[in-house]
């Protein structure tokens, strides 16, 4: 608990120290920490394309100069220039379009471009033509893969257990964060009250509500910190009452008491025929044929008896 | 008729008729072949469908998977060990109670299990108690087949026995969507109503009447004729009823040995198939679903299976020669196994299951009706106890040397071979040593006639003074 507020303290105090390099158009929900653009590291990205469309995707962890390099075969006319530009999030990006030179029966296009924070991931195409070649590069944070689609269910009362994780094949999260959500809009962070209680180990997490309430029922956000962004996965919590499970209860119980006052009634009904009827009458009772009733050569002929 | 009792040793496979009466073989035994059913059926099929709700258990509880695992381990191996305890109760009291008593436990293990808040008291209420609980009413069940059935026998267990995958494919969709509807505790709390319809199947076995040897015995006793074997079996119903929870004397019986040996190599090979067949799908490149889909597979057809396997058991031709039967079907069984690593396609991994569940089923039906074979009615009780308290450890061993053989390896092939072969050595021990027993006790056939004629004679003599 005390970790993740002087962690949120932190990032508050950059906040306001850089607040003005901020283009904060919609606000995150916890701003990564900040890095000068300038000491960036670089990467490099690049696809080729033979036929007409093509994506790729791009995981990012950290801020990032990175360049993206597209190389197209061409098509059946080889024109000797044609013209590319890049396009992101379906927008074109500004003074991107250049003339490319065929090289060596290809077409090559390169730009670099600062990655920086979550506004700066996105679709990035690179565009040759008129539309008639298109590479798509998908820069993304790691994804949370496993999304668990059925509810936990808890009761009223108990405490209530949510986790998330992060796949082993994908890198660790700088930390975690937790969201409720009050219909479809994320609130608050989970941090704050007493009654719940996070628990973070590096690829999974676990929030923890205690004395649970039926308000306390509905989605919950887990957050996987990034340098660069944050992902988000959910699950949803169901709280219900104890009445629920014990009707069904109830009704198996009636049930087996009826089965077994039944079956030992038509018993009793049974031997009290049997009584009635005399001592002689063999088929309908339980009781076996009594061996000592009947002669020896009888019992012995049942003893060498094969089958 | 005690004059059978007396002769119980030994004799040619139990047809033997040592019960002193002639079972019904029929009527109310069909009911009670429900009851063992349902019994029987929640016995095997629990420890296993409970895995469905580890997942959710290990989460909210903050317990690592193998901790978890331990509860349906102990379950298993307290179901098992609870055999000796179990027959003496049943000899003592009878089926009913015991299995009404069984319900009970079970129930009320579940339902306190559904309060629990960490995993020892869980490795308690379902391990421990509702591991006794399954137990009395394994052993009360098969006990009471062999009280109502003699020429249907084997039918009979065979019916009794399909409980086990029928309650399995029952179980496990019942079980899932309890477990979305009222997560793990409401799922345990309804689990343990369902259990108590033990009870109901303890209700049916109503118990069999039978004729009073202690009156005859009294009567004897008045006349003051030969008293010895009286005494004697007066004595050994003092004892039975004392306190040996464990005969050793079994061990002196050759049919005993040679089936417990079997069994014990069987039951080392039987279950690690079971346990890494949808492993060794999804390695194969089978898809998760279907790898699972497998195992539905195997049951469904081991449904079917244990009723048919009996049916034929008990024609003319194999009755008399069951045991050979039985190492037969352990053969099988094996060598299906043997030859699973050369699979590679799921349509073939589909025709394994298959043909597993035809060897399962035809060695699980069985494998009762073998013992009540070897042992006849009266010893059969306590001879169940001892057979399930001895196959705790191979059961118990098998799994995780196979899942030894895993790491070490890294393939699962060598599960399979080595399952396969253990079985199989199982299968051909039983068949070769059943030739040896089968003309030896051919050998002893003309002594114990004659043993038996002058048995006969004196007590006649006796009877009319």
């Amino acid at each position: 608990m005390s970790a993740s507020w002087k962690q949120l303290l932190f990032q508050i105090l950059l906040l306001l120290v850089s607040c003005r390099r901020i283009n904060t158009k919609t606000p995150g929900p916890t701003p990564p920490p900040l890095v000068p653009i300038t000491s960036l590291p670089t990467d490099e990205r690049s696809a080729s394309l033979e036929g007409e469309s093509h994506t790729e995707k791009v995981e990012l962890l950290n801020p990032v100069n990175l360049s993206l390099a597209c190389t197209w075969t061409g098509n059946q006319n080889k024109l000797p220039n044609i013209t590319g530009f890049w396009r992101k999030d379906g927008d074109e990006v500004e003074n991107s379009q250049v003339t490319v030179q065929l090289e060596g029966d290809q077409y090559k296009l390169k730009r670099v471009f600062s990655i920086v924070s979550e506004e700066s991931l996105g679709s990035y195409s690179c565009v040759f033509g008129s539309e008639e070649a298109k590479i798509e590069f998908v820069l993304a944070a790691p994804q949370i893969g496993e999304v668990r689609d059925k509810p936990i269910v808890s009761y009223v009362g108990d405490s209530g257990v949510i986790a998330c994780k992060m796949e082993e094949t994908k890198p660790k999260p700088i930390t975690w964060n937790w969201y409720k959500a009050n219909g479809t809009d994320k609130i608050f962070a989970v941090a704050e009250l007493l009654r719940y209680e996070i628990k973070n180990e590096e690829r999974k997490t676990k929030l923890v509500v205690h004395n649970l309430t039926e308000a306390d029922g509905g989605l919950y956000y887990c957050g996987a910190v990034y340098a660069i962004s944050t992902t988000m996965s959910h699950v949803e919590l169901k709280v219900i009452s104890f009445q629920e499970p014990l009707k069904p209860f109830i009704a198996i119980v009636i049930e087996v008491s009826v089965l077994v006052a039944a079956i030992l009634l038509y018993e009793r009904c049974q031997s009290k025929k049997n009584y009635t009827a005399g001592n002689g009458t063999i088929d309908q009772t339980n009781t076996m044929t009594q061996g000592e009733n009947n002669e020896p050569e009888e019992s012995s002929s049942v003893r060498q008896r094969k089958i | 008729m005690y004059v059978s009792l007396c002769l119980n040793r030994n004799m040619s496979p139990a047809l033997a008729n040592d019960l002193g009466y002639k079972p019904l073989d029929g009527g109310w035994g069909w009911m009670v072949v429900v009851g063992a059913h349902i019994s029987i059926g929640f016995a095997y099929s629990t420890p296993k469908v409970l895995s469905i709700f580890f997942e959710e258990i290990q989460e909210n509880l903050g317990a690592s998977y193998r901790e978890i695992a331990w509860i349906s381990s102990i379950m298993l191996a307290v179901m098992y060990a609870g055999g000796p305890v179990s027959s003496v109760l049943v000899s003592r009291f009878g089926s009913r109670p015991i299995v009404i008593l069984g319900g009970l436990l079970c129930g009320v293990s579940m339902v306190t299990a559904s309060f629990g808040n960490s995993i020892v008291y869980l490795y308690l209420c379902i391990g421990v108690i509702g591991g006794c609980g399954l137990s009395l009413n394994l052993n009360a069940s098969l006990t009471i087949i062999s009280k109502y059935f003699l020429n249907k026998r084997p039918l009979a267990n065979g019916l009794a026995m399909a409980g086990s995958p029928v309650f399995l494919c029952i179980m496990a969709p019942v079980n899932q969507y309890l477990l979305q509807k009222f997560g793990w505790r409401g799922s345990l709390f309804i689990l343990g109503g369902l259990m108590l319809n033990c009870c109901v199947a303890g209700a049916l076995m109503r118990p069999v009447v039978l004729p009073r040897k202690p009156s005859t015995c009294a009567a004897q006793k008045n006349v003051e004729e030969e008293p010895n074997e009286c005494n004697t079996k007066q004595k050994r119903s003092c004892m039975n009823n004392a306190k040996t929870f464990l005969d050793f004397t079994f061990f002196k019986d050759r049919g005993f040995v040679i089936y417990l040996i079997g069994n014990i190599l069987f039951i080392f090979g039987a279950y690690a198939p079971i346990v890494f067949l949808s492993a060794y799908a999804i390695s194969q490149g089978v898809e998760e679903y279907s790898a699972a889909y497998l195992l539905s597979i195997m049951g469904f057809v081991d449904m079917f299976v244990r009723p048919g396997t009996c049916l034929i058991a008990s024609s003319k031709w194999i009755r008399p020669r069951i045991q050979y039967f039985f190492g037969f079907a352990m053969v099988f069984n094996g060598t299906c196994h043997l030859l699973c690593p050369l699979i590679k396609s799921y349509a073939f991994l589909v025709t394994y299951a298959v043909f597993f569940g035809v060897g399962f089923g035809m060695v699980f039906g069985l494998i009762f009706e073998c013992l009540m074979d070897l042992m006849g009615n009266q010893r059969f009780p306590s001879a169940v106890g001892l057979v399930t308290i001895i196959e705790c450890f191979p059961m118990l061993l098998g799994p995780p040397a196979a899942g030894l053989l895993v790491d070490v390896f890294g393939d699962y092939k060598y599960i399979f071979f080595m399952c396969g072969s253990v079985i199989v050595a199982g299968g051909v021990f039983i068949f070769v040593m059943n030739i040896y027993n089968y003309h030896m006790l051919e050998k002893e056939k003309p002594a114990k006639v004659r043993e038996q004629n002058q048995m006969t004679i004196e007590n006649q003599a006796s009877a009319s003074a």
